[in-house]
Protein backbone atom coordinates (compact mmCIF):
# COMPACT_ATOMS: atom_id res chain seq x y z
CA UNK A 1 0.00 0.00 0.00
CA UNK A 2 1.51 3.28 -1.05
CA UNK A 3 1.33 6.30 1.14
CA UNK A 4 1.16 9.78 0.74
CA UNK A 5 3.36 12.86 1.78
CA UNK A 6 0.24 14.32 3.39
CA UNK A 7 -0.93 11.01 4.89
CA UNK A 8 2.60 11.13 6.68
CA UNK A 9 2.55 14.89 7.82
CA UNK A 10 -0.86 13.79 8.65
CA UNK A 11 -0.31 10.63 10.62
CA UNK A 12 3.11 12.24 11.94
CA UNK A 13 1.80 16.17 13.41
CA UNK A 14 1.30 15.30 16.78
CA UNK A 15 3.81 12.35 17.43
CA UNK A 16 7.07 13.43 15.61
CA UNK A 17 5.45 17.29 15.94
CA UNK A 18 5.87 17.76 12.39
CA UNK A 19 5.71 21.46 11.01
CA UNK A 20 5.28 22.25 6.90
CA UNK A 21 8.25 23.88 5.93
CA UNK A 22 7.14 23.97 2.01
CA UNK A 23 4.98 22.30 -0.69
CA UNK A 24 1.54 21.44 1.00
CA UNK A 25 0.13 21.69 -2.44
CA UNK A 26 2.78 18.41 -3.49
CA UNK A 27 1.28 16.48 -0.46
CA UNK A 28 0.05 14.18 -3.36
CA UNK A 29 3.29 13.06 -3.76
CA UNK A 30 4.07 8.86 -3.16
CA UNK A 31 6.26 7.53 -0.87
CA UNK A 32 7.45 4.31 -2.52
CA UNK A 33 9.21 2.68 0.76
CA UNK A 34 8.48 2.91 4.20
CA UNK A 35 12.30 3.42 5.27
CA UNK A 36 13.64 6.28 5.70
CA UNK A 37 16.78 7.38 4.56
CA UNK A 38 19.67 9.89 5.00
CA UNK A 39 21.52 11.34 1.82
CA UNK A 40 25.01 11.75 3.57
CA UNK A 41 26.81 10.77 0.34
CA UNK A 42 24.20 11.39 -2.24
CA UNK A 43 25.06 15.28 -0.88
CA UNK A 44 28.64 14.62 -1.58
CA UNK A 45 27.53 13.94 -5.43
CA UNK A 46 27.60 9.96 -4.73
CA UNK A 47 24.61 8.12 -6.05
CA UNK A 48 24.92 4.90 -6.60
CA UNK A 49 22.55 2.90 -4.25
CA UNK A 50 20.68 6.50 -3.34
CA UNK A 51 17.27 5.14 -1.82
CA UNK A 52 15.21 8.09 -3.81
CA UNK A 53 12.39 6.25 -3.11
CA UNK A 54 12.25 7.13 0.78
CA UNK A 55 11.79 10.18 3.14
CA UNK A 56 15.25 11.99 3.42
CA UNK A 57 16.17 13.18 6.63
CA UNK A 58 18.58 15.88 6.93
CA UNK A 59 20.13 15.30 9.86
CA UNK A 60 22.94 17.36 12.20
CA UNK A 61 25.39 15.37 9.83
CA UNK A 62 23.80 16.36 6.52
CA UNK A 63 22.78 20.32 7.46
CA UNK A 64 26.84 20.89 9.08
CA UNK A 65 28.32 19.37 5.80
CA UNK A 66 26.00 21.44 3.72
CA UNK A 67 26.88 24.46 5.51
CA UNK A 68 30.90 24.06 5.41
CA UNK A 69 29.95 24.42 1.24
CA UNK A 70 29.83 27.94 -0.19
CA UNK A 71 26.23 28.44 -1.34
CA UNK A 72 26.68 28.01 -4.82
CA UNK A 73 27.83 24.20 -4.04
CA UNK A 74 25.24 23.82 -1.73
CA UNK A 75 22.48 24.80 -4.49
CA UNK A 76 23.56 22.34 -6.71
CA UNK A 77 24.22 19.47 -4.48
CA UNK A 78 20.43 20.07 -3.18
CA UNK A 79 19.14 19.93 -6.24
CA UNK A 80 21.10 17.03 -7.53
CA UNK A 81 19.28 14.70 -4.46
CA UNK A 82 16.09 16.64 -5.58
CA UNK A 83 16.17 15.44 -9.34
CA UNK A 84 16.20 11.96 -8.08
CA UNK A 85 12.66 12.40 -7.43
CA UNK A 86 12.43 11.79 -3.61
CA UNK A 87 8.80 12.06 -1.51
CA UNK A 88 10.01 14.93 0.40
CA UNK A 89 12.74 15.97 2.92
CA UNK A 90 12.50 16.13 6.35
CA UNK A 91 14.82 18.74 8.76
CA UNK A 92 15.33 17.10 12.62
CA UNK A 93 16.61 19.11 15.46
CA UNK A 94 14.06 21.78 14.28
CA UNK A 95 16.50 23.19 12.00
CA UNK A 96 14.47 25.25 9.62
CA UNK A 97 15.19 24.79 5.26
CA UNK A 98 18.44 26.53 4.06
CA UNK A 99 17.65 28.68 1.33
CA UNK A 100 18.94 26.48 -1.07
CA UNK A 101 16.99 23.55 0.33
CA UNK A 102 13.95 25.62 -0.13
CA UNK A 103 14.94 26.84 -3.77
CA UNK A 104 15.82 23.46 -4.68
CA UNK A 105 12.38 21.86 -3.14
CA UNK A 106 10.24 24.58 -4.72
CA UNK A 107 12.07 23.82 -8.22
CA UNK A 108 11.33 20.28 -7.76
CA UNK A 109 8.52 20.43 -6.52
CA UNK A 110 9.25 18.65 -3.07
CA UNK A 111 7.74 19.20 0.29
CA UNK A 112 9.87 19.82 3.24
CA UNK A 113 8.78 19.53 6.82
CA UNK A 114 10.62 19.78 10.05
CA UNK A 115 10.50 17.98 13.41
CA UNK A 116 12.19 19.27 16.98
CA UNK A 117 13.29 15.67 17.54
CA UNK A 118 17.42 14.59 17.02
CA UNK A 119 18.20 12.54 14.11
CA UNK A 120 17.57 9.14 15.36
CA UNK A 121 15.13 9.11 17.56
CA UNK A 122 12.99 10.87 14.44
CA UNK A 123 13.87 8.07 12.12
CA UNK A 124 12.93 5.63 14.61
CA UNK A 125 9.42 6.88 15.19
CA UNK A 126 8.62 7.91 11.69
CA UNK A 127 9.47 4.67 10.95
CA UNK A 128 6.94 3.25 12.93
CA UNK A 129 4.28 5.69 11.89
CA UNK A 130 5.48 4.55 8.17
CA UNK A 131 5.09 0.70 9.23
CA UNK A 132 1.63 1.50 10.60
CA UNK A 133 0.54 3.87 7.50
CA UNK A 134 1.33 1.06 5.02
CA UNK A 135 0.25 -2.01 7.20
CA UNK A 136 -2.68 -4.01 5.84
CA UNK A 137 -5.99 -3.37 7.06
CA UNK A 138 -9.36 -5.46 6.93
CA UNK A 139 -12.53 -4.44 7.05
CA UNK A 140 -15.10 -6.87 9.65
CA UNK A 141 -18.67 -6.27 9.92
CA UNK A 142 -18.86 -4.97 13.49
CA UNK A 143 -19.87 -2.10 15.81
CA UNK A 144 -16.59 -1.27 18.07
CA UNK A 145 -16.89 0.51 21.64
CA UNK A 146 -14.39 1.37 24.23
CA UNK A 147 -15.49 0.36 27.89
CA UNK A 148 -12.77 1.82 30.15
CA UNK A 149 -9.50 1.50 28.17
CA UNK A 150 -10.65 -2.03 26.91
CA UNK A 151 -11.49 -1.90 23.02
CA UNK A 152 -14.73 -4.61 22.21
CA UNK A 153 -15.84 -5.37 18.93
CA UNK A 154 -19.61 -6.66 18.60
CA UNK A 155 -20.36 -8.95 16.31
CA UNK A 156 -23.19 -10.61 15.32
CA UNK A 157 -26.12 -10.90 12.79
CA UNK A 158 -27.94 -7.81 11.56
CA UNK A 159 -31.10 -6.95 13.83
CA UNK A 160 -29.63 -8.15 16.91
CA UNK A 161 -29.48 -4.62 17.92
CA UNK A 162 -25.52 -4.46 17.87
CA UNK A 163 -25.84 -0.09 17.29
CA UNK A 164 -28.43 -0.11 19.65
CA UNK A 165 -26.00 -1.76 21.95
CA UNK A 166 -23.25 0.74 21.38
CA UNK A 167 -26.07 3.50 22.34
CA UNK A 168 -26.91 2.15 25.27
CA UNK A 169 -23.02 2.03 25.73
CA UNK A 170 -22.34 6.14 25.24
CA UNK A 171 -25.12 6.63 27.05
CA UNK A 172 -23.51 4.82 30.28
CA UNK A 173 -20.00 7.06 29.03
CA UNK A 174 -18.16 4.73 27.08
CA UNK A 175 -16.99 5.55 23.71
CA UNK A 176 -17.92 4.55 19.75
CA UNK A 177 -15.04 3.72 17.69
CA UNK A 178 -17.48 2.50 15.15
CA UNK A 179 -20.37 1.83 13.79
CA UNK A 180 -21.31 -1.62 11.76
CA UNK A 181 -18.21 -1.76 9.90
CA UNK A 182 -14.74 -1.60 11.54
CA UNK A 183 -11.21 -1.23 10.29
CA UNK A 184 -8.52 -3.30 11.39
CA UNK A 185 -5.06 -2.92 11.08
CA UNK A 186 -2.09 -4.60 12.98
CA UNK A 187 0.35 -2.32 14.22
CA UNK A 188 3.99 -2.21 14.75
CA UNK A 189 3.86 -3.05 18.82
CA UNK A 190 1.77 -6.48 17.40
CA UNK A 191 -1.47 -4.96 18.70
CA UNK A 192 -4.58 -5.07 16.45
CA UNK A 193 -6.20 -1.90 16.11
CA UNK A 194 -9.58 -0.88 15.19
CA UNK A 195 -10.98 2.16 13.83
CA UNK A 196 -14.18 3.61 11.77
CA UNK A 197 -14.15 4.15 7.64
CA UNK A 198 -12.93 7.55 7.13
CA UNK A 199 -16.28 8.56 6.00
CA UNK A 200 -18.76 7.56 8.05
CA UNK A 201 -16.57 8.11 11.11
CA UNK A 202 -18.52 9.90 13.87
CA UNK A 203 -22.21 8.62 12.96
CA UNK A 204 -23.99 5.50 13.17
CA UNK A 205 -27.26 3.96 12.00
CA UNK A 206 -30.03 3.50 14.82
CA UNK A 207 -33.04 1.42 13.46
CA UNK A 208 -36.25 4.03 13.03
CA UNK A 209 -34.00 7.05 13.51
CA UNK A 210 -31.88 6.89 10.50
CA UNK A 211 -27.99 8.28 10.81
CA UNK A 212 -27.29 10.26 13.62
CA UNK A 213 -23.91 12.16 14.63
CA UNK A 214 -22.89 10.76 18.02
CA UNK A 215 -20.59 13.88 19.25
CA UNK A 216 -23.22 16.26 18.35
CA UNK A 217 -25.73 14.29 20.47
CA UNK A 218 -23.31 13.19 23.40
CA UNK A 219 -19.75 15.49 23.24
CA UNK A 220 -16.71 14.73 22.09
CA UNK A 221 -15.90 12.23 24.80
CA UNK A 222 -18.37 9.57 22.78
CA UNK A 223 -15.83 9.05 20.11
CA UNK A 224 -12.93 7.57 19.87
CA UNK A 225 -10.94 7.88 16.78
CA UNK A 226 -8.79 4.27 17.01
CA UNK A 227 -8.62 1.79 20.06
CA UNK A 228 -6.58 -1.39 20.03
CA UNK A 229 -8.74 -4.54 20.27
CA UNK A 230 -9.24 -6.31 23.91
CA UNK A 231 -11.81 -8.22 23.63
CA UNK A 232 -14.66 -9.95 20.40
CA UNK A 233 -18.12 -10.47 21.80
CA UNK A 234 -20.20 -12.67 19.35
CA UNK A 235 -23.64 -11.76 20.18
CA UNK A 236 -26.63 -14.95 18.68
CA UNK A 237 -29.74 -15.20 19.33
CA UNK A 238 -31.10 -16.99 22.69
CA UNK A 239 -31.37 -20.55 21.76
CA UNK A 240 -31.14 -22.97 24.32
CA UNK A 241 -29.15 -25.72 22.07
CA UNK A 242 -26.23 -23.61 21.62
CA UNK A 243 -24.30 -24.41 24.54
CA UNK A 244 -22.89 -21.20 26.73
CA UNK A 245 -20.23 -21.46 28.84
CA UNK A 246 -21.51 -20.90 32.44
CA UNK A 247 -17.99 -20.77 34.63
CA UNK A 248 -16.39 -18.84 32.38
CA UNK A 249 -12.95 -21.33 32.81
CA UNK A 250 -13.20 -22.16 29.23
CA UNK A 251 -11.86 -18.47 27.26
CA UNK A 252 -12.03 -18.88 24.48
CA UNK A 253 -10.24 -17.26 21.02
CA UNK A 254 -10.35 -16.16 17.78
CA UNK A 255 -7.73 -15.10 15.22
CA UNK A 256 -7.73 -11.12 14.51
CA UNK A 257 -5.40 -10.84 11.42
CA UNK A 258 -3.24 -12.91 12.59
CA UNK A 259 -3.39 -11.85 16.88
CA UNK A 260 -4.90 -14.36 19.11
CA UNK A 261 -7.79 -12.04 20.68
CA UNK A 262 -10.38 -12.88 23.63
CA UNK A 263 -13.68 -14.47 22.52
CA UNK A 264 -16.91 -14.10 24.41
CA UNK A 265 -20.43 -15.23 22.92
CA UNK A 266 -23.13 -13.91 24.31
CA UNK A 267 -26.72 -14.76 24.08
CA UNK A 268 -29.19 -12.15 23.52
CA UNK A 269 -32.97 -12.02 25.08
CA UNK A 270 -35.71 -9.70 24.81
CA UNK A 271 -35.44 -7.79 28.22
CA UNK A 272 -31.59 -8.76 28.66
CA UNK A 273 -29.75 -5.56 29.05
CA UNK A 274 -27.03 -6.12 26.90
CA UNK A 275 -24.96 -2.86 27.44
CA UNK A 276 -25.27 -4.25 30.99
CA UNK A 277 -23.61 -7.51 30.03
CA UNK A 278 -20.50 -6.26 28.21
CA UNK A 279 -19.93 -3.23 30.25
CA UNK A 280 -19.25 -6.04 33.18
CA UNK A 281 -17.67 -8.80 30.01
CA UNK A 282 -15.44 -5.49 30.03
CA UNK A 283 -14.78 -5.22 33.28
CA UNK A 284 -13.76 -9.09 33.97
CA UNK A 285 -11.64 -8.96 30.88
CA UNK A 286 -9.60 -5.73 32.42
CA UNK A 287 -9.42 -7.91 35.79
CA UNK A 288 -7.56 -10.79 33.62
CA UNK A 289 -5.30 -7.91 32.08
CA UNK A 290 -4.28 -7.67 35.30
CA UNK A 291 -3.80 -10.91 36.61
CA UNK A 292 -7.50 -11.66 37.82
CA UNK A 293 -9.12 -14.37 36.60
CA UNK A 294 -12.06 -14.72 39.03
CA UNK A 295 -13.70 -18.48 37.65
CA UNK A 296 -9.95 -19.50 38.01
CA UNK A 297 -9.50 -17.97 41.68
CA UNK A 298 -13.47 -19.66 42.47
CA UNK A 299 -12.09 -22.39 41.43
CA UNK A 300 -8.97 -22.94 43.09
CA UNK A 301 -10.72 -21.86 46.76
CA UNK A 302 -13.31 -24.37 45.49
CA UNK A 303 -10.92 -27.29 45.12
CA UNK A 304 -9.05 -26.69 48.03
CA UNK A 305 -12.21 -26.68 50.17
CA UNK A 306 -13.60 -30.19 48.92
CA UNK A 307 -9.76 -31.81 48.75
CA UNK A 308 -9.86 -31.19 52.89
CA UNK A 309 -13.34 -31.96 53.58
CA UNK A 310 -12.52 -35.40 51.37
CA UNK A 311 -9.81 -35.94 53.63
CA UNK A 312 -11.31 -35.33 56.87
CA UNK B 1 -58.40 -37.89 50.05
CA UNK B 2 -54.66 -37.75 49.96
CA UNK B 3 -54.16 -35.05 47.07
CA UNK B 4 -51.41 -35.45 44.65
CA UNK B 5 -49.87 -33.73 42.45
CA UNK B 6 -50.34 -34.78 38.84
CA UNK B 7 -47.05 -35.86 38.13
CA UNK B 8 -45.92 -37.23 41.39
CA UNK B 9 -46.23 -40.83 39.96
CA UNK B 10 -42.94 -39.64 37.82
CA UNK B 11 -40.99 -37.83 40.98
CA UNK B 12 -37.83 -40.20 41.61
CA UNK B 13 -35.10 -40.49 43.99
CA UNK B 14 -31.42 -41.48 43.67
CA UNK B 15 -28.72 -41.39 46.11
CA UNK B 16 -24.94 -40.99 44.24
CA UNK B 17 -21.74 -40.67 45.91
CA UNK B 18 -18.98 -38.11 44.77
CA UNK B 19 -16.41 -40.47 43.63
CA UNK B 20 -14.03 -37.99 41.90
CA UNK B 21 -10.73 -36.36 43.68
CA UNK B 22 -11.49 -32.99 43.15
CA UNK B 23 -15.42 -32.74 44.15
CA UNK B 24 -17.91 -30.84 42.57
CA UNK B 25 -15.98 -27.94 41.60
CA UNK B 26 -16.73 -25.46 39.05
CA UNK B 27 -16.14 -27.62 35.92
CA UNK B 28 -17.88 -30.89 37.25
CA UNK B 29 -20.55 -28.66 38.19
CA UNK B 30 -21.22 -26.94 34.52
CA UNK B 31 -21.30 -30.50 33.54
CA UNK B 32 -24.05 -31.41 35.67
CA UNK B 33 -25.80 -28.17 34.86
CA UNK B 34 -25.69 -28.67 31.11
CA UNK B 35 -26.90 -32.27 31.79
CA UNK B 36 -29.67 -31.56 33.52
CA UNK B 37 -30.50 -28.54 31.39
CA UNK B 38 -31.48 -31.56 28.70
CA UNK B 39 -34.21 -32.77 30.84
CA UNK B 40 -37.65 -30.78 31.17
CA UNK B 41 -37.60 -32.38 34.66
CA UNK B 42 -37.46 -30.23 37.56
CA UNK B 43 -34.21 -31.80 39.26
CA UNK B 44 -33.24 -30.75 43.29
CA UNK B 45 -29.97 -32.09 44.68
CA UNK B 46 -29.36 -32.13 48.06
CA UNK B 47 -26.75 -32.44 50.43
CA UNK B 48 -26.85 -32.18 54.31
CA UNK B 49 -30.28 -31.06 54.19
CA UNK B 50 -29.21 -27.81 51.95
CA UNK B 51 -31.66 -28.39 48.26
CA UNK B 52 -30.57 -26.47 45.43
CA UNK B 53 -31.67 -26.85 41.69
CA UNK B 54 -29.52 -28.79 39.24
CA UNK B 55 -29.43 -26.33 36.69
CA UNK B 56 -27.91 -23.76 38.98
CA UNK B 57 -24.15 -23.51 39.02
CA UNK B 58 -24.26 -21.38 42.11
CA UNK B 59 -26.24 -23.32 43.74
CA UNK B 60 -23.98 -26.60 43.12
CA UNK B 61 -21.11 -25.13 44.26
CA UNK B 62 -22.33 -23.93 47.54
CA UNK B 63 -22.63 -27.80 48.18
CA UNK B 64 -19.26 -28.08 48.83
CA UNK B 65 -19.62 -31.31 47.25
CA UNK B 66 -16.32 -33.62 48.00
CA UNK B 67 -15.26 -37.25 47.59
CA UNK B 68 -17.62 -39.14 49.45
CA UNK B 69 -20.40 -37.15 50.25
CA UNK B 70 -23.46 -38.53 49.06
CA UNK B 71 -25.95 -36.11 46.56
CA UNK B 72 -29.74 -37.37 47.17
CA UNK B 73 -30.99 -36.06 43.91
CA UNK B 74 -34.87 -35.88 43.12
CA UNK B 75 -36.79 -35.68 39.52
CA UNK B 76 -40.28 -34.94 38.94
CA UNK B 77 -41.49 -34.79 35.59
CA UNK B 78 -41.97 -36.70 32.44
CA UNK B 79 -37.93 -37.28 31.95
CA UNK B 80 -37.52 -37.59 35.50
CA UNK B 81 -36.39 -41.51 35.31
CA UNK B 82 -33.90 -40.65 32.14
CA UNK B 83 -32.71 -36.97 33.55
CA UNK B 84 -31.34 -38.81 36.90
CA UNK B 85 -29.99 -41.49 34.87
CA UNK B 86 -27.83 -39.13 33.06
CA UNK B 87 -26.78 -37.07 36.11
CA UNK B 88 -26.22 -40.31 38.51
CA UNK B 89 -23.75 -41.66 34.92
CA UNK B 90 -21.99 -38.17 35.38
CA UNK B 91 -20.93 -38.97 38.93
CA UNK B 92 -19.88 -42.52 38.83
CA UNK B 93 -18.09 -41.37 35.75
CA UNK B 94 -16.01 -38.97 37.74
CA UNK B 95 -16.94 -35.97 35.99
CA UNK B 96 -14.73 -37.66 32.98
CA UNK B 97 -12.06 -36.06 34.93
CA UNK B 98 -9.44 -38.33 37.19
Amino acid sequence: MSVSVGQFYEAGKENLSLELEYGGEYFSRHIPEQALNRPGLALTGFFQHFSHRRIQVIGLAESDYLQSLDAGTRLSRVRDVCRHDIPCILLSRGRRAMPEIREAAEEYHIPVMRSPMITSRLINAATLIMENLTAPTIRVQGTMVEIMGIGVLLQGPPGLGKSETALALIERGHSLVSDDVTVLHRDSEGFVIGSAVDVTRYHMEIRGLGIIHVPSLFGVSSMRNNMRLDLVIQMHPWDPAIEVDRTGLNSEKTDMMGVSVPLIRLPVAPGRDMAQVIEVAARNQKLKLLGHDAAKELDEKLVGILTRKAQA
Amino acid sequence: MKLLRKDAANDMVRKVEIINRLGIHARPASMFVKKAQEFSAEITVEKDKMKVDAKSIMGLLTLEGYMGAVLTLRAAGEDARQALDALEELVKNKFYED
